[in-house]
């Protein structure tokens, strides 16, 4: 019981950070519709910019969070700027093709710069410890990084839903010629969401140093399951991304923990499944 | 007296296919002046280049007399130039009231403050619905625009062109797509508008263009064949060989 407990606030966990993993790509593919295979290297740089800042610099693990989404948020809003707006137009299998360039590109600067080996960190006490959650012994480290993923979740639904920058967005994947007729800079807005989503990777990578790791194949390593999210969850939707991460998260580490023989494969017959009964998504249902 | 728009010399090219082949406007302030001409004549293409949709190949647009050939269409709009297009461009998934509320936002750069509620400022909700009133939509403002009739939808769009306050206002046949009946609706509509608004618009029906414009301009082959009163116009040889056929047609 306190077992199925633990193991399912892993689950949680895991699909947290896959939901802040994929958010960006969702969107950049909802709105811009462009397939950009290396959102995964945003995350791999906040993770470097987490454990650069914590083991050479000693700054406090807490602090490095803002600044690993800042610093991704920044190599992706020059990215878009410099080279990817250019792809834009381009048939989706160049746009594959690119930015999967783009994903070796990053992973072969992250060897040299940091070598190949497992990054460790370590997280200040206040997170290493175990605490109790209504009788469960589990780590801190998995609530605070469940705690953190959700106000982000929020605030981004917030932003989307509520905001002028939401409506100005919404407005402009509607229908962008008229969006530019009243006076909107749709090229700008779509860098500054583009920076938003890499920002969210970065958030998530730093977060992630601890329970999955962090190495120079990271923009690789969970390709498959955030495109997972991004087809089941349906692209451009936060709640439905939402949703996808953590039936994903849970799922895949419930399966690998009872049976680890063929745990691993149950996701995919998920997305199969998935796939088959409702070809468009989880968010084209409620439409 | 500087022309509210001018264009000089203004050419547009596809590939080696001349579209607008140096075009000399001058739009003079508060004019009510009609573009028109055969189909493919150039008109939309024109107004693409004026408003900035498509770069200009050679020539310049001055609004104002300010040189604003190199500035890109949002940046057009926050000077004043506003447009609607050939055919209807709206937020269709959005309330009539959204929609205009988002170019109040804009022309105010309220959006600078995005983290804004975008449903919660109520001056600029007053604005919007004003907007709205001036053409006869008041009762509609909170239905989707994909609920209302297309004419009803050319009034919006022509709503959200105002919402940016233009000085100049080009409309690319406001009217098609909608029933002649309605059609004249339309035009006594922008005919209310205020006289300091410079009014420049594409129109295929000739009694809508000789009912309410004061200048014509007439382009045949991406070039301007004519200008004048509507009285000229209607008198002028040239311009009635264009749209009535070809010399020998006429001769017969
Ligand atoms: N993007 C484009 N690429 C190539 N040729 C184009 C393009 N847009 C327009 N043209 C051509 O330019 C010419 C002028 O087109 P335009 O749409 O400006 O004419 P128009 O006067 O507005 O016609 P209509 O009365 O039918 O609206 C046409 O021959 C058209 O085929
Ligand atoms: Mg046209």
């Amino acid at each position: 019981m306190i077992n199925t407990a633990s193991v399912l606030l892993d689950g949680v966990s895991y699909g947290m950070l896959l939901f802040l993993f994929s958010i960006g790509l969702s969107i950049t593919l909802g709105l811009m519709r462009f397939v950009n295979l290396a959102h995964g290297a945003f995350a791999m740089i906040g993770g470097y910019v987490t454990v650069s800042l914590v083991n050479l610099l000693g700054v406090p693990f807490l602090l490095t969070l803002p600044a690993a989404f800042a610093v991704s948020g920044v190599v992706g809003f020059v990215l878009e700027r410099v080279v990817i707006h250019r792809v834009y137009r381009e048939p989706e299998l160049q746009q594959v093709l690119f930015s999967i360039g783009l994903a070796f590109a990053a992973s072969a600067l992250a060897t040299i710069v940091f070598g190949p080996q497992q990054q460790p960190i370590a997280l200040p006490s206040w997170l290493a410890q175990r605490i109790s959650l209504l009788g469960v012994p589990v780590g801190a480290s998995r609530v605070f990084l469940i705690g953190v993923a959700a106000v982000a979740a929020v605030l981004l639904v917030l932003l989307f839903n509520r905001t002028l920058f939401g409506a100005r967005i919404r407005a402009a994947v509607d229908n962008r010629r008229a969006a530019e007729g009243i006076g909107v800079r749709v090229g700008r807005l779509f860098a500054v969401t583009f920076a938003l989503g890499a920002a969210m990777a970065g958030l998530g990578g730093a977060l992630a140093v601890d329970s999955l790791g962090l190495d120079p194949t990271m923009p690789f390593k969970y390709l498959i399951p955030v495109l997972m999210v991004v087809v089941i969850g349906g692209p451009g939707s936060i709640p439905g991304s939402l949703v996808a991460s953590l039936v994903l998260g849970v799922v895949d580490t419930m399966f690998k923990y009872a049976v680890p023989d063929v745990g691993p494969f149950v996701v995919y017959a998920l997305l199969v499944g998935m796939l088959l009964a409702f070809p468009r998504g989880l968010a084209a249902i409620r439409a | 007296m500087t022309a509210a728009l001018e264009s000089r010399n203004l050419a547009v090219r596809y590939g080696h296919f001349s579209a607008v082949g140096g075009v000399d406007l001058a739009i003079a302030p508060g004019a009510r002046h009609a573009l028109i001409g055969p189909n493919g004549a150039g008109k939309t293409t024109l107004v693409h280049a004026l408003t900035g949709n498509v770069a200009a190949t050679a020539g310049s647009v001055h609004l104002d007399g300010e040189d604003i050939t190199h500035l890109a269409q949002p940046a057009r709009v926050r000077k004043g130039l506003a447009r609607t297009f050939q055919i209807n461009q709206l937020f269709r998934s959005q309330t009539v009231l959204e929609n205009v509320l988002l170019a109040v936002f804009e022309r105010q750069r309220a959006t600078r403050a995005f983290w804004r509620s975008a449903t919660g400022d109520r001056r600029a909700i007053a604005e919007a619905r004003e907007h709205i009133a001036l053409v006869n939509l008041a009762s509609l403002a909170d239905q989707p625009v994909h609920r209302l009739a297309y004419g009803q939808q050319r009034m919006v769009e022509i709503a959200i062109a105002l919402a940016t306050r233009p000085r100049v206002l080009i409309l690319d046949e406001p009217a098609a797509g909608v029933p002649t009946t309605e059609s004249a609706v339309i035009f006594e509509r922008l005919e209310a508008l205020p006289r300091e608004m410079t009014l420049i618009f594409v129109e295929h029906d000739m009694n809508l263009v000789f009912r309410f414009a004061e200048r014509i301009t007439v382009l045949v082959a991406g070039k301007v064949l004519t200008e004048g009163t509507p009285a000229e116009i209607s008198a002028d040889e040239r311009v009635r060989e264009v749209y009535l056929g070809r010399r020998g047609h006429h001769a017969a």
